[in-house]
C-alpha cells in the first residue's frame, strides 16, 4: 500500500506517495528525477547515492523512502545557487577531480558537509572524510588537492 | 536491486512495537539504521512480511546517564556514539569501536543495536561492550530482560533474541576508579573493511600505581562468535601490570582464539595477530587506567 509522505528537497516540498520497498535513492532519481544521485552498489559500499539528509551524509541507497518522511534533503542539485556553482564544484573543475563523474555528487557531498564541521580540515581528515565515497577511476588524488584548495580559499579571504 | 515487498509499521512507543512483534513473530523484523537489514532484503537472504521501524519511538533515540549507568538507546548511531562525551570518558574502547565501523555514510544510519542483534562475528561494537559487562534489554509484550552480552551470542547471526523480542537498549555500567579500555581492529583497508581480527580489552587496578584488580579481553572474528580470552583475563588478575605480564596474556589470548581459513586471512595470521593485537590493546588500556 503506498503513503504519502513529505520531502524537502533542496530546500522544495514535495509531497508523494511511495510503496514501502522504494528506496529514497529511487525515489529522488525516478519520482523526483533528480538523477545527479547515482546508484552503483546499492549496498551502501560506493557512496556515489549520497545525499545529505536532516544535515549528515548518508548512503541513500539504504533507507527507506518512508523512513524519510518530513526530513530535509541536500543532494548535488541543491548547491548550485544563482550566484554559480559551489566552490567546491568550481574546485572539482579547477582540479580536474572528475574523470568518469560517476563518484562526483557523492565525493562533493561528503566534502561539503566535512567542511561545513571542519572548515580546517587537514588531509588526513580529507581523506577519512570521502573514505566512504569510491572513485573507480581512482582519481583519489585530484579529489583530495580539490577539496583542500576551497579550504585554502577559505583561509586567505 | 529491487527490494521485495513488504508491509511498513512505525511505532510510537515500545509497547506497541511488542505487540506487533508479539503478533507477526517471524514473519516481521525490527529496522533500525538499515545498513545491515536492507541488504539482506535486497539481497533476498531475509524476506519479511513486515517491517517494523523503531525510528519514531523517543526513548530508542538517545544516549541517557543516570544512577552509575549509561543507557545507550538502541537507535543510536556509530557517529553519535563516536562523539559522545559521556561514552569517549568512560568507555574509551567503545568510541574506538564505533569509529572504525563501516564508513562516515554507514556510520551516520548504523545503530547500536543493529551491530549487535545481527551476531556478526567481526562486528565492531560487541566486543567493546563485552570488555565493560554490557547488558542488552530486551523487551516482548510480557515484559523486559536484561541479557549480559557474554551469554548474548550464539553463532554467526545467532543470538538468544527470541522472534517477537525487541532489543531496546544497551546498559553500561560506568566504571570506578583507575581503569581503561582499548578497541584495536585490524583489517587490510581501514574503512568498509570487515575485521581479520580485532581485540578489546579492559583493565581496572587497585590504586593508580597498584596491581590489576579485573581485566577482561574480548576477541572477534577469531570464532563463531566474539570470545571472552579467560585464560589471558585469570593471568592477568591480582599482578602488576608489566611489558612481560601483557606478553605472556597476549600469547594466552592467541591460544584462547579459535580462528579459520578463509579468503580474508589464514587461522594461522590471525592467531598471531591476537598476540600482537592484544598487547598493544592491554598496553593502551593501562595507559587510560593510569592516567585516570
Amino acid at each position: 500500500m503506498k503513503k504519502l509522505i513529505r520531502l524537502n528537497i533542496n530546500e522544495k516540498d514535495y509531497e508523494i506517495a511511495v510503496k514501502p520497498n522504494q528506496t529514497l535513492a529511487d525515489v529522488i532519481r525516478y519520482e523526483i528525477g533528480l538523477t545527479g544521485t547515482k546508484k552503483g552498489c546499492e549496498v551502501g559500499e560506493c557512496g556515489s547515492c549520497t545525499v545529505i539528509l536532516d544535515g549528515k551524509p548518508v548512503n541513500s541507497c539504504l533507507v527507506l523512502a518512508v523512513q524519510a518522511d518530513g526530513k530535509n534533503i541536500l543532494t548535488i542539485e541543491g548547491l548550485e545557487t544563482e550566484q554559480g556553482l559551489h566552490p567546491i564544484q568550481k574546485a572539482f573543475i579547477e582540479k580536474g577531480a572528475v574523470q568518469c563523474g560517476f563518484c562526483t555528487s557523492g565525493m562533493i557531498l561528503s566534502a561539503k558537509s566535512l567542511l561545513e564541521r571542519n572548515p580546517d580540515a587537514d588531509e588526513k581528515e580529507i581523506r577519512e572524510a570521502i573514505s566512504g565515497n569510491l572513485c573507480r577511476c581512482t582519481g583519489y588524488q585530484k579529489i583530495v588537492e580539490a577539496i583542500a584548495s576551497v579550504k585554502d580559499q577559505r583561509s586567505v579571504s | 536491486m529491487l527490494l521485495p515487498e513488504f508491509e511498513f509499521h512505525e511505532p510510537t512507543t515500545v509497547s506497541e512495537a511488542c505487540e506487533i512483534m508479539g503478533r507477526l513473530r517471524e514473519k516481521a523484523r525490527p529496522l533500525a539504521g538499515g545498513t545491515d537489514l536492507i541488504v539482506n532484503m535486497k539481497r533476498k537472504l531475509i524476506l519479511p512480511d513486515c517491517v517494523v521501524s523503531l525510528a519514531k519511538i523517543e526513548d530508542l533515540q538517545r544516549i541517557v546517564r543516570e544512577n552509575g549507568f549509561l543507557k545507550i538507546g538502541a537507535c543510536v548511531t556509530a557517529a553519535e556514539i563516536a562523539a559522545s562525551d559521556d561514552v569517549e570518558k568512560a568507555f574509551g574502547a567503545l568510541a574506538q569501536g564505533a569509529r572504525v565501523l563501516g564508513s562516515p555514510l554507514v556510520r551516520n544510519l548504523a545503530t547500536i543495536a543493529g551491530n549487535v542483534v545481527s551476531g556478526r562475528p567481526a562486528a565492531d561494537l560487541p566486543p567493546a561492550l563485552m570488555v565493560y559487562g554490557a547488558r542488552a534489554v530486551l523487551a516482548k509484550t510480557s515484559g523486559e530482560r536484561a541479557v549480559d552480552l557474554n551469554d548474548f551470542f550464539k553463532g554467526p547471526g545467532k543470538t538468544v533474541m527470541e522472534p517477537d523480542e525487541i532489543l531496546t537498549k544497551i546498559l553500561l555500567e560506568v566504571p570506578k576508579g583507575h581503569c581503561g579500555g582499548s578497541y584495536i581492529k585490524l583489517g587490510v583497508r581501514q574503512t568498509l573493511e570487515i575485521s581479520l581480527v580485532n581485540v578489546a580489552a579492559f583493565i581496572a587496578l587497585e590504586k593508580q600505581d597498584g596491581p590489576i584488580r579485573e581485566a577482561r579481553v574480548v576477541l572477534g572474528s577469531v570464532g563463531p562468535t566474539p570470545i571472552r580470552a579467560t585464560s589471558a583475563e585469570e593471568l592477568l588478575r591480582g599482578q602488576s601490570p608489566s611489558d612481560a605480564l601483557f606478553a605472556r596474556a597476549a600469547k594466552a589470548a592467541a591460544a584462547d582464539a579459535k580462528p579459520i581459513d578463509d579468503f580474508r586471512g589464514s587461522a594461522e595470521y590471525r592467531r598471531d595477530m591476537v598476540d600482537v593485537l592484544a598487547k598493544r590493546a592491554l598496553t593502551q588500556a593501562l595507559d587510560r587506567a593510569t592516567s585516570r
